[in-house]
């Protein structure tokens, strides 16, 4: 699988939102994208998922255009910050609401359902409806629901924002076991430069909708604009105070 | 031992009015000076349930046209708010809504009643139920215009990723999420078309005789008595609403 | 954002059909007629029927009538409101009392007045308790509460029917701004309770409900059922007025009707237009009630 935009851009109004943005994607790679709230990150992900349209530019998927297809037969999800289960559906109904979807058999679904369920370790809270959830296993069930459609591109917008400093933690090692294990390439926004660093093979940065890809992590770090220097100067100066 | 009387005064105020229906209610006979009425019986509310009783046929009136209207306005309210809900003007499509309840129905009633008689529908139940629907409408689109969020618009771009087609989505994720507000809406327009005399009057020219038109009738013949007995009629399902959920009552009078 | 299909748009444009059609229809046609030029009497265009009703002595009083009869009630209802509010403040949280107070708004507006009716008019049941009591020794000996000259009947009514909803709505305010809270910081920091009511409590609330009372005055101005039963013919309250010269038999009544009723949608118009921003906060405030 590999996913490329050419020439993406897209104005709201007057004001452009995303100019000429290119990437590459790819196969089996997750790509953090760094970028700071109004940068356009979230509108390109929209784009990528078909829920907006772009002004000019292409989007390949495996080298076949998909701009033009709707947006539920791209097999590209689009997880958002918030965990966003359906609050009138119980866990396993959650996560299998994408193969439903598909009208796969229920045998089908009942077997795959419960084998993703052990993997994030929730097998003991099927029944239980999101209201039940602490904000972690929320945000585990949001992710087995992504997973378990098995799309050829997982977008993530900040999906970790609300969580708390552990808890964050811990999502960020599960996401990357379920990346690997599921062979699923994902385009990965975050503002947390760590974050960035810790999940990303590939990175990026966006900035008032111009986007910049790094060839390797040694590169976005030698890279006066990406922000590490300053992190780094930041805490020097805080040791040398003291 | 000023909110005791002020309790006793509240108590009341709001419990009178029921006492004094239902007094009336069961009574034939009321000559000045008697405090209360004599002869308490039956005789009225057993009318009610006789096959050629007028009160039963408004009261079964009343129900069609406010299910009726109540139906359609829920329905249209729903699809129409959708459709308004992704405009950059959503705004003032909200504000027209509001026209009808700022300009009074009644009003309005008087300027629609030409366009009514040249299309053939006043006087008939037709040109009540689409008279009423005009008024209604608009609430329930304000009502269900609440309900297209940015909370609810993220919960159908994640069920499209996730491969659902358009029914799908509406059996599965809108038509679940949006259940009480559309129960919420379909009772309010019940009530407004319930409790609407002016306009039934105006449109329906008297020939559609609501249970409200029955209260005027009765009043207007002096039969006190079925007034009272219509008016009970007419206060029973807003009281049976209350006592399941309050915030129904409430919203209706934020317009009427 | 999707660009909308054109089957969004056909909708959009049968919401914008339906609301504004309609009314748009109503309002032309009674211009046209008001101006001679439709209905059964039309004789070219003449502005006979608007001289007549802009010098209707009648008309004017009753729209200042109308006027003054919603802004009494509606001002008597929300000192109601507020002394219930701040005098009854914990009662609210008894289940009994919460209850008590929705009730009334389960009355449609006909009934509360057929109940007005038999409870103050002269053979009503506070006349009929007064002559037991030997207050008063004839039935014309009570006062005229209802079909009275003043309008007391309907703003009796109209006060029954609109303090609970204002009682309810300013306690959402009291909780929802911690008016409570801001008083004691008041009279911690030194202030009079008397101080701290007029200037932050009344203040706050005042800030907080006055699109809504603006709004109900609206809605009492054009109430309908309670005057029919409980107003007169002068001076009479102007929706009423308007529909009984609308259903006359004389056909030179109609045109006038139409002009009155133009002038007072006019005036409401008018009166919206200077609160415009605030309504649309009310109405969103409220839909998420």
């Amino acid at each position: 699988m590999r996913l490329e935009l050419q020439n993406i851009s897209k104005r709201f109004g007057q004001k452009p939102v995303l100019t000429a943005v290119d990437l590459e994607l790819k196969d089996n790679q997750v790509m953090s994208i760094l970028g700071k709230s109004g940068s356009g990150k979230t509108s390109l992900l929209k784009i990528i998922a078909g829920l907006e349209d772009a002004d000019t530019g292409n989007i390949f998927l495996n080298e076949t255009s998909i701009i033009s297809q709707k947006p539920n037969t791209r097999h590209i999800v689009y997880l958002f910050q918030e965990a966003l289960l359906f609050p009138h559906l119980n866990v396993f109904d959650n996560i299998a609401f994408g193969l439903q979807a598909q009208q796969l058999k229920a045998a089908e679904i009942d077997k795959r359902v419960k084998a993703i369920l052990k993997e994030i370790d929730l097998s003991a809270h099927s029944s239980k409806f999101p209201q039940q959830l602490s904000g972690g296993e929320k945000q585990r069930v949001a992710f087995a629901r992504a997973i378990i459609v098995q799309p050829q591109v997982l977008l993530l917008d900040e999906p970790f924002g609300a969580l708390d400093v552990d808890t964050r933690e811990t999502m960020q090692k599960l996401f990357l076991k379920l990346m690997k294990a599921y062979g699923i390439a994902a385009l990965f926004v975050t503002h947390d430069l760590k974050e960035a660093l810790l999940i990303g093979d590939q990175i990026a940065k966006i900035d008032k909708g111009y986007l910049k890809t790094y060839t390797s992590q040694s590169e976005f770090i030698q890279d006066a604009q990406s922000g590490v220097k300053e992190e780094i100067d930041f805490w020097m100066q805080i040791q040398q105070s003291k | 031992m000023l909110r005791r009387i002020v309790h006793f005064f509240l108590i009341a105020v709001i419990f009178l009015p029921v006492a004094v229906l239902l007094i009336l209610s069961f009574s034939e006979h009321w000559i000045f000076p008697d405090v209360l009425p004599e002869n308490f019986h039956r005789q009225t509310w057993l009318r009610l349930f006789s096959t050629e009783s007028e009160l039963r046929q408004s009261l079964g009136l009343s129900i069609v046209v406010s299910l009726c209207v109540a139906f359609f306005s829920t329905l249209m309210g729903c699809i129409l708010s959708r459709a308004v809900s992704t405009s950059r003007y959503k705004k003032y499509y909200i504000s027209l809504a509001y026209l009808p309840y700022i300009l009074s129905p009644v009003v309005l009633g008087v300027l629609w009643h030409y366009f009514a008689v040249v299309i053939g529908l006043n006087a008939s139940f037709i040109g009540v139920v689409s008279a009423q629907f005009l008024i209604c409408f608009p609430f329930g689109f304000i009502i269900l215009s609440s309900f297209w969020t940015r909370h609810i618009s993220n919960y159908e771009e994640l069920s499209i990723t996730l491969g659902s087609s358009e029914w799908f989505r509406f059996k599965k994720v809108i038509f679940p999420l949006a259940k009480p507000v559309l129960g919420l809406c379909f009772f309010q327009c019940f009530l407004i078309s319930w409790f609407d005399y002016g306009l039934t009057q105006l449109i329906g020219g008297g020939q559609v005789k609501t249970l409200t038109l029955s209260v005027f009738n009765f009043i207007n013949e002096a039969n006190i008595f079925l007034a009272a007995l219509a008016s009970l009629l007419l206060v029973i399902p807003p009281m049976t609403l209350l006592f399941f959920n309050k915030k129904i009552i409430l919203k209706r009078t934020l317009i009427h | 954002m999707r660009k909308a299909n054109s089957l969004t748009k056909f909708l959009r444009l049968i919401y914008v059909l339906l609301i504004v059609v309609p009314t748009f229809a109503g309002f032309t046609y009674a211009l046209l007629h008001s101006l001679g030029l439709t209905g059964l009497l039309t004789d070219g265009l003449t502005l006979k029927y608007w001289s007549e009703a802009l010098r209707d002595f009648y008309m004017w009083k009753s729209i200042g009538f109308s006027f003054l009869i919603a802004v009494i009630s509606v001002f008597l209802s929300f000192c109601i409101a507020l002394f219930l509010v701040l005098k009854l403040t914990d009662d609210f949280q008894k289940k009994w009392f919460h209850r008590l107070l929705f009730l009334p708004l389960c009355f449609p507006a006909t009934v509360m007045a057929f109940y007005v009716m038999q409870t103050f008019s002269k053979s009503g049941f506070l006349s009929r308790l007064s002559f037991q009591f030997g207050w008063i020794d004839h039935i014309e000996s009570f006062p005229e509460l209802t079909n009275d000259a003043y309008g007391i009947g309907i703003m009796l009514t109209s006060v029954l029917l609109v303090f609970p909803f204002f009682t309810l709505f300013l306690k959402n305010i009291f909780d929802a701004e911690r008016l409570q809270d801001y008083g004691l910081i008041a009279q911690s920091l030194g202030a009079k309770p008397r101080h701290a009511f007029w200037k932050i409590s009344l203040a706050l609330l005042w800030q907080k409900s006055k699109s809504t009372v603006v709004l109900y005055i609206i809605f009492v101005m054009g109430s309908y059922e309670v005057p029919l039963l409980l107003g007169r013919q002068n001076p009479q309250m102007i929706t009423p007025r308007i529909v009984d010269k609308a259903q006359r038999f004389n056909l030179h009544d109609i045109p006038q009707a139409y002009v009155m009723a133009l002038i007072y949608l006019f005036l409401v118009l008018l009166l919206i237009s200077l609160m415009s921003t605030r309504f649309v906060q009310f109405f969103k405030k409220k839909t998420h009630a």
